[in-house]
């Protein structure tokens, strides 16, 4: 049976004689250990013994999916009748925006909040909210308007920050979010509950889902990638790590495949001199043959995971080169995207990487983008994120449309959290820093499935609190879900004795007003 | 008792028996007549005056409700008073007490509308009700003494009867005012809708009765419409659009940045001359837009569809066509998808929907010949994905036969259009994509032809040339920079 590593099952347990209790509790425990209990509990031995027979061996293992041991690959899309419904999208690209990108300043339009420049927000607004550690010693928390202006874009006069002129022309495209709020406050749980749907590591991501789910449409690619960002020392970076596109407790092969933001996008994918195509393939034949036996010998599922990552990597020696090719795009993309975009691991690079892993049919890509961590000097570091951020999506979103990619193709922009209206640390007028905001933060989907050309959800005077339509991480992966026709109450895998879901235990709602 | 007799009494009751009771009516002959006589002393000219007024008037929605409770409240008393005297005791009360808060919110109605300029019909019948009702209370209050006495029996519950009616009626013309005239169907349920027979005939096909006098009617009328003409101001039809109010004329075809009524609807909320006014709910980015792109493409009354407004109704998409069994052809299915190269997926877990064909894996090689060979499963293909394949033109010999089509994906391909003209019957189709392939403008004519095809991609053919560059900065937008004080 897989064991995941955190579970420590397998270690031995302590004898209570060698724990640091008092002696007398040793001694007790002793006493206890009479013929009396040794043949009640061998009795029960025997029963669980014969129910285990009775079930069969397959339920004692906790394994529900069918026969699927000794095949390529682990249950799929085949044994959860999975997509349930017709979908709208058949691959996603998830924009991930690490650090907590400052919703008044980019999204919520807040005028009022001009005439209330270094006024203390209100204790009523506030409520008994727990703040960080960063602000809540804070003598008092001076309100702090958006350094920048907002304009009207598109046919729905939609406001959008002048940080963002590029975006704000797509914003009729777009189905703005402004109600999203999470439980989590500082940067490892949020991220994590919006990349998994819980706090704790261990869970699979969104990605690792959906591959599990939907399985792949193209198998000389991973159904499943990530594209990192490189870091600009300007911003405070907060770190991004694998846990992320982890696969939890479901088989290693949904976990997402990165490709490095220089040099070669796989490592050792090109074969060594001396090394021809065929030499490999003996090589790879035999080593799937030893792994075959380790196999049949200790039945760990591990194994075949290994066994077809060893495959994917084979034909990924002449995809992985054709996809990061990037001579064959016309000027017109160039002149789409930027000069950035020819800088590989530059956000404008991953964003038309994207594309091109859509177009070659990989069901999820998600860009990480760190940096939105914006304690203090906000006026400076945030036009310089925005800037790399802007154009990008704005040449993404466009680019899918008018190869008409976007029709079955579900873009979601997103971070963790927001930020406070209040001004961490001092406030000046031209400067002032931000904390952690997690009662509402503002996202954006658009692609197959999703009502454009709408805002969603509304706010206090103060981008504080969700006045109208809260939509909370739940039901904002619901959400996702079900646009690429997944219902999230029946994507779930038995683990630990529960059926887990992505959205989790706790009732989560499509939101039917962000749907098409 | 028989009429001559009631006559009889009622005469003797009318002539006046002492003093007093002649002062009394003649004080509420001439009252009456002066209220009657009121809308022409007061004329309602259109235009707002003193802001006291306007101020007094505001609670003039406030205190109508004081009258309309006491009033209900009188005949209930009257009844139950038959059981308990102590309540028909206090009816008599209780009318007074109407009577007075009558005349008050009469007078802070008159403050109303003459000081915040309202003018038009549904004005003038709603303060006629108000003052029938103040007269017909007054009638009650002094036609009641004698139905206690038991001299007269029926004038004062016919009195009473009549001042209900009057209170209904003028309820409702104050709640036309508010609201709007459709207030009290708007949201009515369908089936009742049916029932009452107030289910409306479909507005006729143009862009403006469909879409653009709906939002009118349902947001701006109340205050701009036959009931209540603010600014001079009316939107409930065409010509009167068009034809502006007393500030000039508020639309200008062709041009959105010059029409008020698109400048007014689009300041930021809270602005002196935002509208709607009053508080009213701001209309929606949706419901802006379209009045925009009505604007600029012309603000035709009989064009029937706007370039750039997607409508969420002509979105929907067509439902689904349950494709045949092909249950039989699961194995080869099953053995495709074990092996490398095209794959047929079901779409959903429902059989019906149908089967996608992905090609991706082994798009170099596969053309008009591997494509043939998925002839049997043709009927049952509803997605197929052929971008960046070998396939060519030869390949709608085979294509034509997906007869379940909805999504054809030919994006990079060799395709250079002829043949598309064996593709329009395939009724199900919705989506096409030919980007990238060398169709032109005369070989994608036949799409035209395909009344459920919406979404042709042609970016990057030379039916269709690659957009303009974009600008370097963002196109101006429609309004300036609203942020006002910045620190």
């Amino acid at each position: 049976m897989k064991q995941h590593p955190l579970c420590t099952d397998t270690e031995q347990a302590s004898h209570v004689m060698d724990m640091a209790i008092p002696a007398e509790m040793k001694r007790e425990w002793a006493t206890l250990q009479t013929r009396r209990h040794f043949l009640g509990r061998s009795g029960k031995v025997l029963g669980w013994a014969a129910m285990a027979s009775l079930l069969g061996g397959r339920a004692l293992k906790g394994d529900t999916h069918g026969p699927a041991y000794g095949q390529q690959g682990a249950p799929g899309a085949d044994q959860l009748k999975l997509p349930q419904f017709a979908p709208k999208a058949k691959r996603a690209i998830y924009l991930f925006m690490s650090g907590g990108p400052s919703q008044v300043d980019l999204w919520d339009y807040k005028p009022g909040l001009a005439a209330l420049y270094d006024k203390d927000i209100p204790d009523s607004v506030r409520g008994a909210q727990q703040l960080t550690g960063m602000t809540a010693g804070q003598a008092r928390f001076p309100i702090a308007p958006s350094h920048w202006a907002f304009k009207r874009y598109g046919q729905t006069g939609t406001f959008v920050s002048d940080l963002l002129p590029y975006t704000g022309r797509i914003a009729d495209d777009l189905a703005i979010i402004k109600s999203t709020n999470t439980e989590a406050i500082n940067h490892e749980p949020a991220i994590m509950l919006m990349n998994t749907g819980n706090m704790n590591a261990g869970k699979p991501c969104l990605g690792s889902w959906l591959a599990y789910g939907l399985g792949s449409m193209n198998d000389n690619l991973p159904t499943f990638m990530v594209l990192q960002t490189k870091l600009n020392t300007h911003e405070n970076n907060q770190p991004v790590s694998s846990r992320l596109w982890s696969s939890g407790f479901l088989s290693s092969e949904y976990a997402g495949v990165g490709l490095r933001s220089a040099g070669d996008p796989v490592l050792y994918l090109t074969d060594p001199d001396g090394v021809d195509r065929e030499v490999r393939r003996n090589m790879l034949d035999a080593v799937n043959e030893i792994n075959r036996q380790t196999y049949r010998e200790l039945g760990d599922p591990e194994t075949n995971a290994r066994i077809s990552q060893y495959e994917m990597a084979y034909r990924m020696q002449t995809s992985v080169p054709e996809l990061a090719d990037l001579s064959k795009e016309p000027k017109s993309t160039w002149d789409l995207y930027g000069p950035d975009a020819k800088e590989p691991g530059t956000f404008a690079y991953n964003c038309l990487m994207a594309r091109r892993l859509a177009e070659r049919g990989v069901r999820f890509t998600q860009i990480y983008k760190r940096g939105w961590d914006m304690h203090d000097n906000v006026t400076v570091t945030l036009p310089i994120i925005c800037g790399e951020v802007d154009r990008a999506c704005y040449a993404l979103v466009t680019d899918l449309k008018q190869r008409g990619l976007l029709d079955d193709t579900l873009v979601v922009w997103a971070g963790e959290f927001g930020r406070t209206v209040y001004s961490q640390g001092g406030l000046t007028p031209d400067n002032y820093g931000r904390d952690h905001h997690p009662r509402c933060y503002t996202t954006w989907m658009t692609g197959g499935g999703v009502r454009t050309g709408i805002t969603y959800g509304e706010t206090d005077e103060y981008s504080y609190n969700v006045v109208k339509d809260p939509v909370t991480v739940r039901d904002f992966n619901a959400t996702l879900l079900h646009c690429l026709g997944i219902d999230h109450n029946k994507l779930s895998y038995n683990f630990q004795g529960l059926d887990q879901k992505l959205t989790g235990p706790t009732p989560a709602s499509v939101v039917q007003g962000l749907l098409a | 008792m028989k009429t001559g007799e009631t006559l009889a009494v009622l005469a003797d009751n009318w002539l006046p028996k002492s003093k007093a009771t002649r002062v009394t009516w003649t004080a509420a002959l001439a009252f009456s007549l002066l209220l009657i006589v009121l809308p022409w002393i007061v004329r309602l000219d259109g235009k707002p005056h003193a802001d006291w007024q306007q101020f007094l008037g505001r609670f003039h929605p406030l205190a109508v409700h004081l009258p309309i409770a006491l009033l209900l409240l009188v005949p209930l008393l009257e009844i139950v008073g038959v059981l308990r005297p102590a309540l028909r005791e206090a009816a008599g009360f209780v009318l007074g007490l109407a009577f007075v808060s009558c005349l008050g919110s009469l007078v802070l109605g008159f403050l109303l509308a003459y000081g915040g300029g309202s003018v038009g019909t549904t004005v003038s019948r709603h303060m006629a009700g108000g003052i029938t009702l103040t007269i017909a209370t007054m009638l009650c209050l002094l036609a009641r003494p004698w139905w206690e006495r038991n001299a007269v029996a029926y004038v004062y519950p016919a009195l009473l009867a009549c001042t209900l009616l009057a209170l209904v009626w003028t309820a409702h013309q104050g709640g036309t005012l508010s609201h709007g005239s459709n207030y009290l169907t708007q949201y009515m349920p369908v089936g009742l809708k049916r029932w009452t027979g107030l289910e409306e005939a479909p507005a006729a096909g143009s862009f403006y009765a469909k879409h653009i006098n709906p939002i009118f009617d349902s947001n701006c009328v109340a205050c701009h419409g036959v009931g209540k003409v603010k600014g001079g101001l009316r939107l409930d039809s065409y010509d009167l659009v068009m034809k502006g109010g007393q500030d000039g004329v508020v639309i200008v075809a062709g041009q959105p940045e010059k029409s008020m009524l698109l400048t007014r609807i689009t300041l930021p909320p809270g602005h002196k001359q935002f509208m709607p006014a009053e508080g009213k709910p701001p209309l929606s980015a949706e419901q802006i837009a379209w009045i925009k792109a009505w604007i600029e493409q012309g603000a035709s009354p009989t064009a029937t569809s706007m370039t750039g407004i997607d409508l969420h109704e002509q979105q929907a998409e067509p439902p689904l066509q349950p494709v045949g069994d092909y249950s039989a052809l699961m194995p080869e299915i099953g053995q495709m998808d074990q092996a490398q190269g095209p794959k047929l997926k079901q779409l959903s877990s429902k059989p019906e929907d149908g089967l996608v064909l992905f090609t991706v894996d082994s798009a170099a090689t596969f053309g008009d010949a591997q494509l043939k060979q998925f002839q049997k499963f043709a009927p049952y293909i509803v997605d197929a994905e052929l971008g960046r394949t070998a396939v060519t033109n030869a390949s709608f010999d085979t294509l034509k036969q997906f007869t379940h089509l909805r999504a054809l994906h030919l994006e990079g391909t060799q395709i250079t259009g002829d043949g598309l003209a064996k593709l329009p019957p395939l009724s199900q189709l919705t989506y096409i994509n030919l980007s990238g392939t060398q169709v032109t403008a005369a070989s994608v004519a036949p799409l035209s032809a395909m009344k459920n095809l919406r979404h042709i991609y042609l970016y990057n053919t030379p039916a269709q040339p690659p957009p303009p560059l974009p600008p370097d900065t963002p196109s101006a937008p429609a309004q300036p920079a609203a942020k006002s004080a910045a620190p």
